[in-house]
Formats: structure tokens, sequence, C-alpha cells
């Protein structure tokens, strides 16, 4: 990686980083959205750094998407059951994932590995997949999430003729 | 200046760490929904890292791919996440 490419990178990481402790920081609604918005847009520059425009592109559109969805008029307030102690005892739980992540990625490499793909040969089956047709792969999730959608938008219909 | 797989982890752990916090942390079950794509976004970063820097010939497109689904699957899950309580909110 080049130096303007590794300049990228710092940069979009931290601007992803600031979006994403706005994320979990911020008070208001609006707010939250407008990190997220920023944290994509972190994220955009990130893969597109890593050489990875087209997912940059893609990335930016849906936490775009999130963020107008978290910063909209639908959005409904939920308390959660679980008490203070409880998420106090997540938070701490949330440190010590990343003091975990934080070692293995400063020992992490690359290793070689002998796997030829078992007796369905899985790696020819991830190379058709995510390389030969990957706009395949691509449509379906599309397909995926518009089901979902549809499924979610006839459900509330439903519930509303009752 | 250059930035290696080690770097593109160290981003990746901390996206993640962030937004299991904010999950852990929210008392407002819409707010910690809005932290999954911050978790996924973590786990995209780490694949397209891995596929930026594998040694391997030819190019590597599965990292950046599965980064595509995981965005894609984020925008899912949020939906789904506020429709439900937005539901309970209505309540």
């Amino acid at each position: 990686m080049d130096s303007l490419h590794a300049i990228g990178f710092y940069v979009s990481s931290g601007v992803l980083l600031i979006g994403a402790l706005g994320v979990a920081l911020l008070p208001r609604r609006g707010l939250r959205g407008a990190a997220l918005a920023l944290s994509g847009l972190g994220l955009a520059g990130v893969y597109y750094s890593l050489s990875a425009g087209f997912a940059g592109a893609v990335a930016f559109a849906c936490y775009a998407g999130c963020a107008l969805m978290v910063a909209g008029p639908q959005y409904r307030k939920v308390e959660a059951v679980a008490g203070s102690v409880w998420r106090q005892v997540g938070a701490i739980g949330a440190a010590l994932l990343l003091a975990v992540l934080a070692f293995s990625a400063f020992r992490g490499d690359f290793v070689s590995a002998t796997f030829k793909g078992g007796p369905f040969d899985a790696v020819a089956l991830g190379r058709l997949l995510f390389a030969h047709d990957v706009v395949a792969t691509e449509a379906v999730a599309l397909l995926g999430l518009l089901a979902i959608a549809g499924g979610a938008a006839a459900w509330r219909l439903r519930e509303r003729a009752r | 200046m250059t930035a290696g797989l080690v770097a593109v982890f160290f981003v990746a752990c901390a996206t993640v760490a962030v937004g299991v916090f904010g999950a852990a942390w929210r008392r407002d079950v819409s707010a910690a929904v809005a932290t999954i794509p911050l978790m996924f976004a973590g786990a995209g970063i780490a694949f397209a890292g891995v596929a930026r820097f594998a040694a391997a010939g030819g190019t590597h497109l599965l990292g950046q791919e599965f980064a595509v689904l995981l965005a894609v699957a984020a925008v899912a899950l949020v939906a789904l996440g506020l429709g439900i309580a937005g539901r309970e909110g209505n309540r």
C-alpha cells in the first residue's frame, strides 16, 4: 500500500471510529443518524483505500439508508428490560472483547493452509459464488432483502387490517 | 507511511468493539439496534483487508463480496429491528 492510500486509510478509519462513537454515545436520534452516515462515509473510504471501491459504494448507500431509518420520524423509543448492572457488565465485556481482538490482530498473520475443499469441493463452490458468479450472488442477496422488506410490509398491513 | 494487515485488523476490532459497547450500553432498544451496522462494518473491514493483503495470486473478490453482503444484511437487520421496535412502541 503506497503512502497516498495509507493516508486515506488512516483518515477514513478516524472518520469511521468517530462516527461509530457518535452512534454509541450521542443522545438524540437525529445526531445518531448523522453519526451513522458519517461512519458509512468513513467505511466507504476504508474500503476504497483497500482497493474495494464497489464495496465502498454499496456500503455508503446501505449506511445512508440505515442513517435515514435511525433519524426518521418512524423511530420509536423502546426501553430495554435489562437493568443497569447488566448493561455495565455488557460494557465491560465489550472492553474485554476489544482487548482480545486487539491481541489477536497484533499476533494475526496468514497461514499456509492445505485444505483442498473436502468431499463436495467447498473451495470451488466459494470461488463460483464469490468470484465467477458474483453478480448472481449479489442479485440473490438483493432479492432476499426485498423479500424481507415485502414480508414485513405485508405483515404490518395484515395487522392493521385486524 | 504504510498500512498493513495488522492496522486493518486493529480498525476492524475497534469498530466491532464500539458496536458491541453501544449495543450493551444503550437502554433504548432502537438505539441499540443502530449499532448493529457497526459490528458488521468491522467484520467487513476484516474481510476486505484479508482480500487486499492475501498472498495468493489472482483477483481476491471473496472478501469484498462478503463486505457487500454484510452491508446489505446490516440494512435488513436495522429495518427489521426498527420495524419490530416501532410495533412495540405503538402499543
